[in-house]
């Protein structure tokens, strides 16, 4: 008897664990996200997502002078005002040639706000959020970290957004050329 | 007075507007919570509830704390996770991606993480990102199919070259953080 009072008791324990954790995530969390999301819905909506649909078109251009503003700037601004999925819709203002890369730098930027603006894809909040955590509970501030995220965030889009558009450039080359059998090893050695 | 009365119904009018939209965003800030962070918060608190009792967190942070504790094994973590085979895989939800971010976080908070590492890892544990929703999102742009057919293979291939780059950079980006204390 006194056995399975033990393994009852374990039994329950395995799950509050989980309950303690899940209390000070939603303690911890929730307050804050709520009234920040609050904050920047309506922000949005002020503002109207339709707007950057004008400058999606300016952004398109071809030519080297344009490489910060398609990978880096229309990204950041699609997923701020359309939030993660609808922010790739703004690769149809892009020529065909750009749209991978293009994607590749916006869907690399739904994580790297998370730790200012979290309305960016709250579904995936703990991609951030599971390791600010600990942080946390070593009462460090998150500040820092959250900044630094985003930052180095828009270092990467940019690299991203460069790199696959010479990748998709060299495919698309060798397609129109040669069969497409040997697009494997050659992307590969790109 | 009956420029009164216009100018009254202006002023009610436009402030009716601004607390319809705020009271409309708290709606929708309430239901993304409801529907997509809670349920997820939920499934990450058993999920590591499980781990932590069970002792399979000894073993994970056995194998993860070291991995995770040095610029080199960040790299490897992030080549293997940016494999092209296996990044679609780890993509869907960013699952895989928000279980070991969590997990991580508990072994900073255990001290077997130094916490400037949070930076690094934050980029070592998502090169995957969008991977698995490459066709999708390509569709959402409105591309052409052939462009699908070459834009697939393209991002794979350039995680494979981005994903240490933007480890590396984060590693070199975290000096400082931290430290001070």
């Amino acid at each position: 008897m006194d056995a399975l009072a033990r393994l009852a008791e374990s039994f329950i324990g395995l799950f509050q664990e989980g309950a303690d954790f899940f209390v000070a995530l939603l303690t911890g969390i929730i307050p804050l996200l709520l009234v920040l999301l609050t904050f920047v819905n309506a922000l949005i909506r002020f503002i109207g997502p339709e707007r950057i649909d004008r400058f999606a078109v300016f952004a398109a251009r071809p030519g080297i002078a344009f490489l910060p503003l398609r990978y880096l700037v229309l990204p950041v601004l699609a997923v701020f005002f359309l939030t993660n999925p609808m922010a790739y819709t703004m690769g149809r203002f892009l020529p065909e040639r750009y749209k991978p890369a293009f994607y590749d730098s916006a869907v690399s930027f739904v994580h790297p706000p998370l730790g200012i603006f979290p309305h960016v894809n709250p579904g995936e909040l703990f991609v951030y959020a599971g390791i600010a955590a600990g942080l946390t509970r070593l009462d460090l501030p998150l500040g820092d970290l959250a900044i630094r995220y985003l930052l180095v965030g828009l270092v990467v889009i940019l690299i991203r957004g460069i790199v696959t558009e010479a990748i998709t450039a060299i495919m698309m080359g060798r397609r129109t050329g040669a069969g497409s059998s040997e697009e494997t090893t050659e992307g590969a050695r790109a | 007075m009956k420029g009164l009365t216009a100018l009254l119904e202006r002023i009610g009018r436009s402030v009716g507007g601004i607390v319809g939209a705020l009271y409309q965003a708290g709606r929708d800030a309430v239901e993304t919570v409801l529907r997509n962070v809670l349920p997820f918060m939920v499934f990450i608190s058993l999920v590591i509830g499980i781990i932590n009792a069970s002792g399979i967190g000894d073993f994970i942070a056995e194998t993860l704390s070291p991995l995770a504790s040095s610029a080199i094994g960040l790299i490897i973590l992030t080549v293997i996770v940016a494999l092209p085979v296996l990044s679609p895989l780890l993509g869907p939800g960013a699952v895989i991606a928000q279980i070991i971010g969590t997990l991580l976080g508990s072994e900073i908070a255990r001290g077997n993480i130094p916490p400037q590492y949070s930076l690094p890892a934050l980029f070592a544990i998502n090169p995957q990102v969008g991977c698995d929703f490459i066709p999708v999102g390509l569709a959402l742009g409105e591309a052409e199919p052939e462009t699908v057919e070459v834009g697939v293979p393209a991002v794979l291939f350039s995680r494979m070259i981005t994903g240490p780059i933007a480890t590396v950079i984060a590693y070199f980006a975290s000096f400082g953080l931290y430290s001070g204390d």
